[in-house]
């Protein structure tokens, strides 16, 4: 958490420095500014925190009436019970293997599309460009019914295929772009420079422009990893095995009621609570890209 | 890789030609060809696909059978859920964008100032967007919940009139709205960035002017953003369009015909086969209903664009 606080010592010190009647609106203000951030921070942190009291109560503790904010006795084989329930270990294999696949795929050729668009000339270039924006409005929805169509025809149906493969055929339109805007900023002297030296492209590719567009390619991957991790339209089109699921259909069916019975919200929120760790850890871990990335999406969109 | 090794050093031309003119063809294609494929496989061809299955009979068994204009005709005149899913989309597209914008945008401002912690809040606000829609989704389902949840609990202790949410015909739109809405740290951290780019000199030149902090806000921070603004109504309202995760996992349409987007509606008639035929070519022919009016939102917004937004002409 250090890296939140290292900021905005300045404004500590002007507000320090003012005197007089002034110094009474300017607390006053600062009061009002610091309720806001507690009320929005509230309503972002507080729907989490309950989650995690309803992962810890019992399952009739759950339907007290009122209920309970704080749960009067802890269940922690919460936890262990209720990924039992679910097959919570296969779901997070099946997640993990489709997951990390298709972040491979996805970054890699995204960024093989971005370093000939930005650094090769080669005719049909700014053509490809702009068939690649164009096609990030496009709607997914177009591609739903003949891509379940075709990968039903050719056998896919019902196996990770579908979930992986497009990854490996350039991914997400965004990232192209996003790689592209990178390797533009690089001066071209780097690869005039490697390639006197003798490098061919996939040198220069791998050896010269990977380390130098490390931001890049974490913010993609980030993306790709969420992307992924959290797609659950996919999924519950192409694959009907449960046993193939990954944990976001499985999750979604855990509190589906079959035949009435009420679903068990408890074991629920605290697989829940297991099933969003992977991203929450990510998260925290790379906040610094996130804001980065995000930022020069935001700042490049406007030129 | 034979043709990228070729030495550009033997023709001493300029440094642009020198890394141009033919050498990188092969290369370029190479790196650029999986992209190329994919474009191909994945976007063109299910374009055309989609067109002409909108166009026929077809249940995903036996060959589609061509049928012209039919699935178009009974939509708009037969289909008895068809219009109910147009008014549900619309009324969803009206009340989230407008929210999501001015909250996105309200967030950005109030993060953007500085003091002490803002990183924190910032921090927190874009938290949800993080997690996976299917864990937040449930979660608020259960927040929802009129006896046991938290919402109504939280209300009740307020002595604030408390509701059915997802329960109640008239509220379980808006319930979905307030579930989509608690992403919109999405909106904001765009927005951020787009606030940050406003060159501080016109904040100072308006400060020396004596301009409140309305003015500053009317007549320059809007200008600047203006483009970003235009971007962000294009994104959510197609994103919202086409918002299928949570009518489908909170309200799976209902109660009635309340929240059964037309993504929704595409799905049922398509997907989801409780002891029904699948529909693919008329889900096909929603799916293209659902295309145009995605295209005449985005032409309408960017032909109305030039009144309110601001183009800075002397920059690239």
């Amino acid at each position: 958490m250090t890296t939140l606080l290292t900021e905005e010592r300045g404004s500590a010190e002007v507000a320090a420095r003012a005197v007089g009647t002034k110094d009474r609106t300017k607390s006053l203000r600062t009061a009002s500014w610091y309720a806001t951030a507690l009320f929005v921070c509230a309503v972002m942190v507080v729907p989490l925190l309950w989650m995690i009291t309803i992962g810890l109560k019992s399952r009739s503790a759950v339907f007290e009436v009122p209920p309970r904010l704080f749960p009067n006795e802890f269940h922690f084989e919460n936890f262990i019970k209720g990924p039992e329930a679910i097959r919570f270990p296969r779901l997070l294999l099946n997640s993990s293997i489709i997951t990390a696949l298709s972040v491979f795929g996805g970054v890699l050729t995204a960024m093989m599309a971005g370093y000939a668009l930005a650094r090769l000339r080669f005719p049909g270039r700014k053509i490809w460009f702009y068939l690649f924006v164009g096609s990030m409005l496009l709607p997914g929805v177009v591609g739903l019914i003949p891509l379940f169509q075709m990968y039903k025809s050719i056998g896919w149906y019902d196996t990770w295929l579908p979930l992986i493969v497009p990854a490996f055929f350039g991914g997400n339109p965004l990232f192209i772009f996003l790689a592209r805007q990178y390797f533009l900023a690089i001066p071209y002297s780097i690869d005039e420079a490697a390639k006197i030296d003798g490098a061919g492209h996939f040198r220069i590719f791998t050896q010269v422009m990977l380390p130098l567009t490390k931001p890049a390619w974490i913010t993609m991957s980030i993306l790709a990893f969420q992307a992924s991790w959290n797609d659950y339209l996919n999924p519950l089109v192409y694959l009907y095995s449960s046993e193939k699921w990954p944990l976001a259909v499985g999750m979604a069916s855990f509190i589906s009621p079959f035949a009435g019975q009420t679903p068990d919200w408890s074991y629920y929120m605290a697989t829940n609570l297991l099933y969003m760790l992977p991203p929450l850890i990510l998260f925290f871990a790379a906040q610094r890209y996130f804001i980065q990335g995000l930022g020069s999406l935001g700042s490049t969109t406007q030129k | 890789m034979t043709a990228a090794r070729r030495p550009d050093t033997a023709r001493p031309k300029g440094r642009l030609q020198a890394r141009g003119a033919g050498s990188d063809t092969k290369a370029a294609y190479v790196f650029i060809g999986p992209a190329v494929i994919g474009f191909t496989v994945f976007v063109v061809y299910p374009l055309i696909r989609s067109f002409y299955l909108a166009l026929t009979k077809y249940n995903g068994l036996s060959d589609p059978i061509f049928v012209g204009f039919d699935n178009f005709r009974r939509l708009f005149t037969v289909d008895p859920a068809f219009w109910p899913a147009m008014r549900a989309t619309a009324y969803l597209v009206l009340l989230y964008v407008p929210l999501s914008l001015a909250i996105g945008l309200a967030l950005a401002v109030f993060c953007n100032q500085k003091f002490r912690g803002v990183r924190i809040v910032r921090t927190m606000a874009y938290l949800p967007v993080v997690l996976p829609a299917v864990a937040t989704i449930t979660l608020w389902k259960f927040i929802l919940n009129p006896q046991v949840g938290l919402m109504n609990t939280i209300l009740e202790k307020l002595h604030l009139p408390t509701s059915q949410w997802l329960a109640s015909p008239t509220m379980s739109m808006p319930s979905i709205v307030i579930v989509m809405l608690w992403g919109v740290g999405s909106t904001m951290i765009i927005f951020l960035a787009a606030l940050q780019a406003v060159p501080t000199e016109l904040y100072e030149a308006a400060k020396v002017d004596g301009a409140g902090p309305y003015s500053v806000f009317f007549r320059i921070t809007m200008p600047m953003i203006s483009p970003i603004m235009l971007l962000q109504v294009i994104l959510q309202t197609t994103a919202a369009l086409q918002t299928f995760n949570q009518p489908k996992i909170l309200t799976d349409g209902g109660p009635g015909f309340s929240t059964n987007v037309l993504m929704l509606s595409i799905y049922k008639n398509g997907f989801s086969n409780l002891g029904r035929i699948p529909q693919l070519g008329y889900a096909s022919a929603q799916v293209w209903v659902l295309f145009i009016v995605i295209i005449a939102v985005i032409a309408l917004t960017a032909k109305f664009s030039s009144l309110w937004t601001y183009s800075d002409n002397s920059a690239d």
